[in-house]
């Protein structure tokens, strides 16, 4: 027996509803547009990594980062990217690394951070890299930088 | 010195002092509104305002008219007047009913400047402002609701009495023109506009990390418009110029007003009031006015995440690596003298534009008088970490 007597989506008519789409500013690049510059972004990063570099290879991949419902291969890229910088870096030069970034790089690194440690199966071998930036990036930006991440609605 | 009031073991979901200081109106998170009268240094219940069904969300106590205005979650407003009572001869706190015509709480209210108009901040998505009707003796309302989205959180008037600031849950402050024909002359032009029939949008703000905006004011002269948001954040507008906003390391502020036309004090889930200072150039945080030596708890150590070092953690560690099974000392009273989050900060003394004193009352139960002037340093620690 059919129980969904509704041929309609009446949802979408609802004027007074909440779109999530009004609550931020969309990124206004195109997915192949987002994922040629996160490419670009990827190569330069490693030519840095390889110059040791790290503070510049984070600011590489944390300004601007591509975010919203459209770009998820350009996201996935990014997050990739940023994961090889920050296992590559030794535990004593966390701190300086985060030091050198700017407010907004440091609230996008608590991003991706989350999105790392959401990430299921892959969390599990990377959680004590992830954690120990977690720390201290906690102690230089504080708990507000974490509530930035929760409230903030362009998802990394 | 901070004076320190413990009104009582509930949290304080509002409270609004009449003109000379002498009585104080709270809700202590119930159904009635309690008026408090001072005597020496305690405050002493003298009235109760029962009208309202459910929880009273705001109060605002008018300081020429000497009326009261209540909103509570029942959907309904009371303005209150004192008047003799025909039986007994005494003095008492008559309702008057409100017409909101809205189908959900109402959050917040605020007397206009002139004291003819109040406006009232809902969940329905839009703003009741109310005025008086003599033909009918009661309080009438019109709505703003475009282009709200989503529940008013705060409202805060402007200085020429027809300007509104509100701050609203769909991640935005907006200035209103809350012009009502009947009471209201023509304004002179300001900064934001001239010419402005009811429910004109004067100005739309937003914090780039988004966030409720849970507080909204206008400068002492008008010109200026601040809103803290959940992000973490405080937000300086200039209309047509340049908008500051300033990331704090800590927990979101959920109330704030000028104390001067360059001195913003915001308080929050801190715990305590934080100064702000600057100009159309920039603004920055300067200190807090709670120094840490106020308050009994013990105090964390600079930068250390607190959380891991003290209360319950802590406890449970020690009993399993040490076995220690007391922590000694008190770890978990805060070092602030608010034990939990601030929700109202309010001019106390001085004159608008020259604030010398603020009070504040939070979920602590806790009313306490600051002086403005004695600004300390905000140091490594985190308040509110070190729980």
């Amino acid at each position: 027996m059919d129980v969904a007597f509704r041929k309609i989506d009446i949802d979408v008519y609802d004027e007074d509803a909440l779109q999530e789409s009004e609550l931020y500013d969309a990124d206004n690049r195109d997915p192949t547009q987002a994922l040629e510059e996160v490419r670009a972004r990827q190569v330069s990063v490693r030519s840095l990594l390889a110059k040791n570099d790290t503070a510049g290879a984070l600011t590489t991949i944390l300004d601007n980062p591509p975010y919203g419902p459209n770009v998820e291969d350009a996201k996935t890229i990014s997050l990739q990217t940023l994961l090889t910088i920050l296992n590559s870096t030794k535990s004593t030069e966390i701190p300086t690394a985060i030091n050198s970034l700017s407010i907004d790089s440091q609230d996008t690194l608590m991003k991706y951070l989350y999105k790392g440690m959401a990430m299921s199966g892959w969390a599990d071998s990377n959680a004590s890299v992830l954690l120990s930036w977690h720390e201290k990036l906690t102690e230089i930006a504080g708990t507000g930088c974490i509530v930035r991440t929760m409230t903030d609605r362009r998802t990394v | 010195m901070p004076e320190i009031f413990n009104i009582s073991q509930t949290p304080i979901t509002a409270h609004a002092f009449n003109a000379d200081r002498s009585q104080l109106a709270v809700s202590l998170n119930s159904n009635d509104a309690q008026i408090l009268t001072r005597s020496g240094s305690e405050w002493a219940p003298s009235e109760m305002l029962t009208e309202h069904d459910k929880v009273i969300t705001s109060i605002d106590w008018a300081p020429n008219s000497n009326q009261i205005v209540t909103a509570s979650q029942d959907r309904n407003a009371y303005v209150w007047q004192q008047t003799p009572d025909p039986e007994t001869g005494k003095i008492v706190w008559k309702p008057t009913l409100v017409l909101l015509r809205i189908n959900r709480a109402a959050t917040h209210v605020r007397w206009s400047p002139k004291e003819d108009k109040f406006a009232v901040a809902s969940g329905a998505r839009a703003i009741a402002i109310c005025s008086f009707d003599p033909e009918n003796n009661w309080w009438v309302s019109k709505h703003l609701k475009k282009p709200i989205r989503s529940t008013v959180l705060a409202v805060d008037w402007h200085p020429n009495n027809v300007l509104l600031a509100a701050g609203s849950a769909d991640m935005k402050a907006r200035v209103f023109s809350a012009y009502v024909k009947e009471i209201d002359e023509r304004p002179a032009a300001t900064v934001w506009g001239s010419k402005l029939p009811f429910n004109t949008i004067c100005g739309e703000f937003a914090s780039a990390a988004g966030g409720w905006v849970h507080s909204v004011g206008f400068s002492p002269s008008g010109d200026v418009l601040a809103f803290a948001s959940h992000d973490s954040s405080i937000s300086i507008a200039y209309p047509g110029g340049a908008i500051h906003n300033i990331r704090m390391p800590t927990l979101p502020l959920v109330t704030l007003t000028w104390t001067s036309e360059d001195t913003i004090i915001a308080a929050g889930h801190d715990c305590q009031p934080i100064v702000f200072s600057g100009s159309d150039a920039g603004w920055q945080e300067v200190g807090t006015l709670d120094n840490g030596s106020y308050g009994s708890g013990s105090k964390a150590g600079p930068g250390s995440v607190g959380r891991l070092k003290t209360g319950a953690f802590a406890t449970f560690r020690d009993a399993d690596s040490r076995g220690q099974t007391s922590s000694g000392t008190t770890d978990s009273k805060l070092s602030t003298i608010h034990q939990n989050t601030i929700t109202s900060v309010r001019p106390y003394a001085g004159v608008p534009g020259q604030i010398t004193q603020v009070s504040t009352t939070g979920v602590d139960g806790t009313l306490v008088i600051w002086d403005t002037a004695s600004v300390s340093a905000l140091t490594g620690r985190m308040a509110a970490m070190s729980m």
